[in-house]
């Protein structure tokens, strides 16, 4: 058994947490409150220290210290420095009823940046990449395998964009062809539950690892 | 009340604790189940194997610690499969819970195999907003992380001296319980050709199989199944391979439960049909 204090009370929060298998009580709450704590106490010292301090005060400071000893020259670039921090500040005016328009300009930028820079991206990606990607494999046939297995996607794409395709009722042709569609994405849906499992008990087995091994010392 | 209807009325705790012996025995006593090495974890193991060494990989923590029994194994694989390479390492993180986690799985994995911080390998931390770090890091990494986690100017830092941006890093890899390497596989590869391929949670898994199809990642390693194959490949079992006797037992408890339910449900509805 572990002699390490830390180790307890991991062990602790662990079983804690668990304890809400049988039933939702105090402790298991504690470690909830706890963990969410933590974790957002976390994520601001991290953010303040490697982006707010380094990406905004100190270029800053760095700027107004040039400009104390250098005169106007260094004004430009000090501006150029604050333009994205009053922009971000802008963020926070929400807070303020009368001033909450002010965040529109910076949200405004924000959208625009993020528009412009995911459209062109995704739809190399999730587009033009993957109808090269349906129809490259007509063009590396080797075996009766490629064959069955280029057809097979092929297939499941007609069908799935039929199933998603609503301006025709799903009647006759169209509608065997949607219901192909749907049993493709059953299987998606099986495949990605399986998966889901998986995953879960992984956790599982990650937290058995450490109270069997880390705390108890059972596990060699 | 018979045993069908018995069962349908089982109370959920006496599964949890089936699941936990489960999961608990094969862990204290080792199965040796076999693990088949798929071709998506093969050609993640093979391109690093191919790599030269003193050549850049970029590894990402893109994950908080709830998924770290998933995570960790799969990235400590991949890490001591590239200092034996003596490829240079680059770490950063896209989460910030992911920076102290890498962290310490660079200096654990390089005190291993000797490794010196700022030579052999690199934690460069954590930058908020995924698209603009990983767009701003195909012009100049240096203007993304201006210093490193110990806080050393990365100018000063003798690795990153010839490391500038993707055109100096020959793969890289996020290790992520989301969609964050679509991100990578969109503004990394699209735009700048980065060769890429995620380390994923076995939920994510689904998310990036089109990908694979399209060539658009040279492979990937899903789940603790995927850290079990990498620790085969690298010849060094570990916590994922003894993980997965307990998986695999697991998926038994559950396919049992799936039938036994389905049985109780068929049972009784017959008998309660008029």
């Amino acid at each position: 058994m572990s002699g390490d204090l830390g180790i307890w009370l991991a062990a602790f929060l662990t079983l804690a947490i668990y304890s809400f298998l049988y039933r939702d009580n105090p402790v298991y709450r504690f470690a909830e409150s706890l963990l969410i704590g933590v974790s957002v106490g976390f994520l601001l010292v991290v953010a303040f220290d490697t982006t707010i301090l380094p990406k905004a005060l100190e270029p800053i400071a760095a700027q107004i210290r040039y400009v104390s000893s250098n005169g106007a020259s260094g004004i430009p670039m000090l501006i150029w420095v604050i333009i994205p921090v009053v922009l971000g500040l802008f963020m926070f005016a929400r807070f303020v009823p009368g001033w909450a328009w002010l965040s529109r300009i910076a949200l405004a930028l924000y959208i625009g940046f993020g528009a412009g820079v995911s459209i062109p991206a995704n739809m190399q990606s999730y587009i033009l990449k993957q109808i090269e990607g349906t129809i490259r494999p007509f063009l590396e046939i080797h075996s009766a395998w490629d064959i069955f297995s280029a057809l097979f996607i092929l297939v499941g794409l007609i069908a799935v964009i039929g199933y998603f395709f609503f301006s025709k009722a799903h009647t006759g042709n169209f509608g065997r062809l949607a219901r192909l569609g749907t049993w493709f994405l059953m299987v998606f849906f099986g495949a990605t539950f399986g998966y889901t499992v998986m995953a879960r008990i992984s956790l599982l087995i990650g937290r058995l690892q450490f109270l069997l091994g880390d705390w108890l010392g059972l596990i060699s | 009340m018979n045993i069908w209807q018995r069962l349908r009325n089982l109370d959920r705790r006496i599964i949890f604790i089936l699941m936990a012996l489960g999961v608990g025995l094969p862990l204290l006593k080792n199965i040796g189940l076999p693990v088949r090495v798929t071709h998506d974890v093969s050609s993640v193991f093979n391109y690093i194997d191919k790599l030269n060494e003193g050549d850049a990989l970029l590894l990402s923590y893109d994950h908080d610690t709830g998924t770290l029994p998933e995570m960790v194994p799969m990235s400590t694989a991949i890490l001591r499969h590239a200092f034996s390479k003596n490829l240079r390492l680059i770490g950063m993180a896209l989460r910030a819970e992911g920076s102290a986690i890498g962290r310490q799985a660079f200096r654990r994995v390089g005190k291993e195999f000797n490794k010196e911080e700022g030579v052999d390998y690199v934690f460069l931390g954590y930058r908020p907003e995924i698209t603009a770090t990983i767009l701003g890091m195909g012009t100049s990494i240096e203007r993304v992380f201006p210093k490193d986690d110990r806080g050393v100017l990365v100018g000063d830092i003798p690795l990153m001296q010839t490391v500038h941006n993707y055109g100096d890093i020959a793969f890289a890899i996020s290790v992520s319980d989301d969609d964050t390497p679509v991100y990578w596989i969109n503004y990394g590869n699209a735009r700048y050709q980065l060769k890429f391929a995620p380390a994923v949670t076995a939920v994510m898994a689904t998310t990036f199989f089109p990908f694979l199809n399209s060539g658009q990642i040279v492979g990937m390693v899903a789940g603790l199944k995927g850290a079990a194959e990498y620790e085969r490949l690298i010849g060094r079992k570990e916590m994922a391979s003894r993980g997965m006797d307990a998986q695999s037992i697991a998926h038994l408890v559950v396919i049992g439960f799936i039938l036994v339910g389905n049985l109780a449900y068929f049972a009784t509805r017959k008998r309660n049909q008029p």
